[in-house]
């Protein structure tokens, strides 16, 4: 038994908590632990991108250290509401209140209306969106929060180049009498609100074609069994996603067939903000876990799936503790990615966590990730067309999404901890001891890697020697002629380089961990090819 | 700095691609390592098993008290027969582990009391059952009646193996200056060296590579080191243990 024997796996299938090492053996590929990682469409886990601040160098925060309570990219720039206050930024750096009352119907120039009295949005909190689009420059928003305390806040700007130049139109709007909705959405020519505190089942919705209006032709509201948590169109149907059940109201255009019509009532929403709508399906956070609603080939049909049951553990965790965390979620369009980040506010930002799920030709396959905390994250086209993700934090300060190479805490640079493990592998034979000799570890960098590397053998049984950690070589980023600058790459290095790393000892199982905690770009691990040599079957 | 008992059991662990020992974890050794520990402690028996007159296991060097020959003595007492050969051992278990019953000398020398002239003889090694068969009986019934005694000029090993005998009983004191040799002390901290010379240390490693090659199942490579083993241990025993010219000695001449 002394002849060494070949063993590959290609990196793919994601996270899972779910299933036992026993089962996992099937699938080489997928990850025990995968934090600050994504799962790479094209295979193999990258190490995801940091994020930098918005302004760079010069960035400030839009009010102090209150907590950036929501982000919409708007126009040329980004809304945020924070305190009591809601702004409008083009570059981090400067910022335009916007939460002004009394603004004249036909608009405000910047002097007036930045010398009209604040609006104060009472006991704000997290925020929701509702973007119409309409025939107007940039379009129209209406914001609400989850405090139930304020009416919904229009804005509408006009013009270019600087802020000083262009029209202002903002006011609240009314629903009926106090009622604070907490959650809306733009469907089919109206503005659809829910959630008011007083009247947690009603849906109002606005008159056609006039979403500042609960009053004019085509306005009403329906009264539901259970709570609304959140809205969302869906094709021709809007979605209403409650707390233990889900329905969609369809026919809104006329009222003599509009309807609400159940879809389940055995599954709910959790969190408003954990709704997104990722490749034509609905996807948001029920207490078993991530699910989606997708259409059918049924006109007006629809079908529900669970799409989380890898990380299982993960989304009950969230589940169990929904209301202590602060959730957010986007989709990073360019990534087929959905992420959901929650975080107790209380804690520090590099404790905060989230999840990334990346769609793939296999479907939903998950990794986690750590030390990004977004009370308020957004991702969207600005006018230009270019797609625009913003993230904030619990201290107010506003980041660039899915960029650089680090992660910023309390507004300082900080390393970023990336993790991938492996399950326990058994070669194909639990009962034999086996030697490992070396792996080859497959690499794609982006700048210089360098990760560190660790083997456990026995499930990490304390009782059975363990080797200490391999710091792989040094992986370069190799050079690309027109592209590389002098001293950035390393002429004839591989775009893939397979790292080889001598390792000792032996066991009936074993599992490999790279980290890196660094600095460094980007870099995905494709695949391991490890040697190992049949010992003995004691 | 002889071997260490650490650098031993990594030489061997790195044979095998084992996680190797350092002197932090040494005493919390765990599985193969602790085999290892096991398997060149099992090599160092087996070596010294092969033959129990290795120098480097004898109690003390040789001559230390000139001129006598031997390495321990023992004072004998007037009138008794029997002699622990290590009075501070308990138990056989702790006993010389190999005696030179061809080197047994016999003196007044260094007694306390004696002078000029003194008694010193050879002590010629007789059979318990020669000894029993033509001296016992006499022996006894004198130590029994006159208990005139004598010069003893015979050693008896004890069947237990841990005493001499004299015979005749001795009548007075004298020193009994024997060679003996150390049992071997199990290596057990990192810190332990191998008692002899560094460049026999393949001999102990070629028999643990033998064992830790049988561990892993791999009778091929396990072979190969127990032939050097063989190989080695042969060498090691002719530059320890039979260096001196080959002469043969044939004192039949005597008796003629």
């Amino acid at each position: 038994m002394s002849q060494s024997l070949p063993f590959g796996i290609s990196c793919k299938g994601g996270l899972n908590t779910n299933l036992n090492q026993f089962e996992m053996l099937s699938n080489p590929g997928l990850a025990t632990q995968l934090e600050n990682f994504e799962v790479d469409s094209d295979g193999g886990y990258r190490r995801i991108n940091g994020f930098e601040p918005f302004g760079s160098t010069d960035a400030t925060r839009p009010n102090s250290t209150n907590a950036i309570l929501g982000l919409f990219v708007y126009a040329d720039g980004l809304i945020v509401t924070s305190g009591t206050n809601i702004y409008f930024t083009l570059d981090g750096i400067t910022y335009l209140q916007i939460n002004r009352a009394s603004v004249s119907a036909s608009g405000d120039n910047y002097s007036t209306f930045t010398g009209r009295s604040v609006a104060a949005r009472t006991s704000q909190s997290q925020c929701n969106f509702s973007f119409y689009e309409g025939d107007s420059q940039y379009g129209e928003l209406l914001i609400t929060d989850e405090s139930s305390a304020s009416k919904p806040f229009y804005f509408k700007m006009t013009g270019t180049g600087a802020l000083s130049n262009r029209t202002y139109y903002a006011k609240e709007v009314t629903v009926s009498g106090t009622v604070y909705p907490v959650t809306g959405v733009i469907h089919n020519k109206h503005y659809v609100v829910s959630g008011d505190s007083n009247n947690p089942n009603t849906i109002y919705y606005s008159g056609t074609n006039d979403i500042d209006d609960f009053t004019s032709t085509g306005s009403g509201s329906i009264k539901l069994d259970d709570k609304v948590i959140g809205l969302k169109s869906f094709r021709d149907d809007l979605i209403i996603f409650c707390k233990n059940s889900i329905y969609k109201l369809i026919n809104i255009n006329d009222s003599s067939t509009v309807a609400i019509v159940p879809v389940t009532k055995n599954v709910g929403c959790l969190d408003n903000h954990s709704i997104q709508e990722i490749a034509g399906d609905l996807v948001f956070l029920s207490p078993d876990g991530v699910r989606t609603i997708a259409g059918t080939a049924r006109i007006g049909d629809v079908e529900l799936g669970t799409v989380s049951r890898q990380i299982m553990s993960i989304t009950e965790t969230i589940a169990n503790s929904i209301d202590s965390f602060v959730v957010s979620s986007v989709v990073l369009r360019q990534k087929s990615q959905y992420r959901l980040f929650y975080t107790v506010s209380s804690d520090i930002p590099s404790q905060a966590k989230g999840i990334i799920g990346s769609l793939t030709s296999q479907g939903f396959q998950w990794s986690e990730t750590k030390g990004i905390q977004a009370t308020a994250i957004t991702s969207g086209f600005n006018s230009n067309g270019v797609e625009k993700t913003f993230h904030g934090d619990d201290d107010g300060y506003i980041y660039v999404h899915d960029s650089g190479n680090t992660f910023y805490h309390e507004g300082s640079s900080a390393s970023m901890r990336a993790t991938y493990e492996t399950p326990n592998y058994d070669f194909g034979d639990f009962g034999t001891r086996k030697n490992i000799n070396y792996l080859k570890i497959s690499i794609t960098p982006e700048g210089t890697a360098q990760p560190v590397l660790r083997v456990r053998y026995n499930y990490n049984d304390p009782d059975h020697p363990q080797p200490n950690d391999y710091t792989l070589l040094s992986v370069p980023l190799p050079a690309t002629f027109g592209e590389s600058l002098f001293g950035t790459g390393v002429f004839g290095a591989s775009n893939d380089p397979m790292v080889r790393q001598a390792v000792q000892g032996g066991g009936h199982t074993t599992s490999f961990r790279l980290r890196t905690e660094d600095s460094n770009p980007p870099y995905a691990i494709n695949g391991m090819y490890i040697d190992y040599t049949p010992a003995n079957r004691r | 700095m002889a071997t260490t008992f650490l650098q031993l059991c990594n030489e061997i662990l790195r044979e095998v691609n084992e996680v190797e020992l350092t002197s932090a974890t040494f005493d919390s050794s765990v599985g193969v390592q602790t085999h290892v520990k096991d398997i060149v402690n099992r090599a160092y028996s087996d070596i010294v098993n092969e033959e129990p007159q290795w120098p480097f296991l004898s109690v003390a060097e040789s001559g230390a008290t000139d001129p006598m020959y031997g390495n321990v003595y023992v004072e004998t007492v007037a009138g008794t027969r029997w002699y622990e050969m290590k009075p501070a051992s308990s138990s056989i278990t702790t006993d010389y582990g190999y005696i030179d019953w061809d080197n047994f000398y016999l003196t007044t020398v260094g007694v306390s009391g004696e002078s000029a002239p003194y008694e010193s003889r050879n002590l010629r090694h007789t059979t318990i059952e020669e000894w029993k068969d033509y001296f016992r009986v006499a022996e006894n019934l004198d130590d029994a009646d006159s208990q005139q005694y004598g010069v003893p000029s015979r050693v008896v090993r004890s069947p237990d193996a841990r005493n001499f005998g004299l015979s005749p009983i001795p009548d007075k004191v004298y020193r009994v200056w024997f060679f003996a040799f150390n049992q071997p002390t199990k290596l057990n901290l990192y810190t332990d060296e191998l008692v002899f010379p560094d460049v026999y240390v393949p001999v102990l490693i070629s028999k643990a590579r033998y064992y830790i090659h049988q561990f892993n199942d791999n009778a091929q490579s396990a072979a190969f080191s127990l032939e050097d083993y063989k190989r080695n241990l042969k060498n090691m025993k002719l530059h320890l243990m039979e260096p001196d010219p080959g002469y043969f000695k044939d004192d039949r001449i005597r008796f003629i």
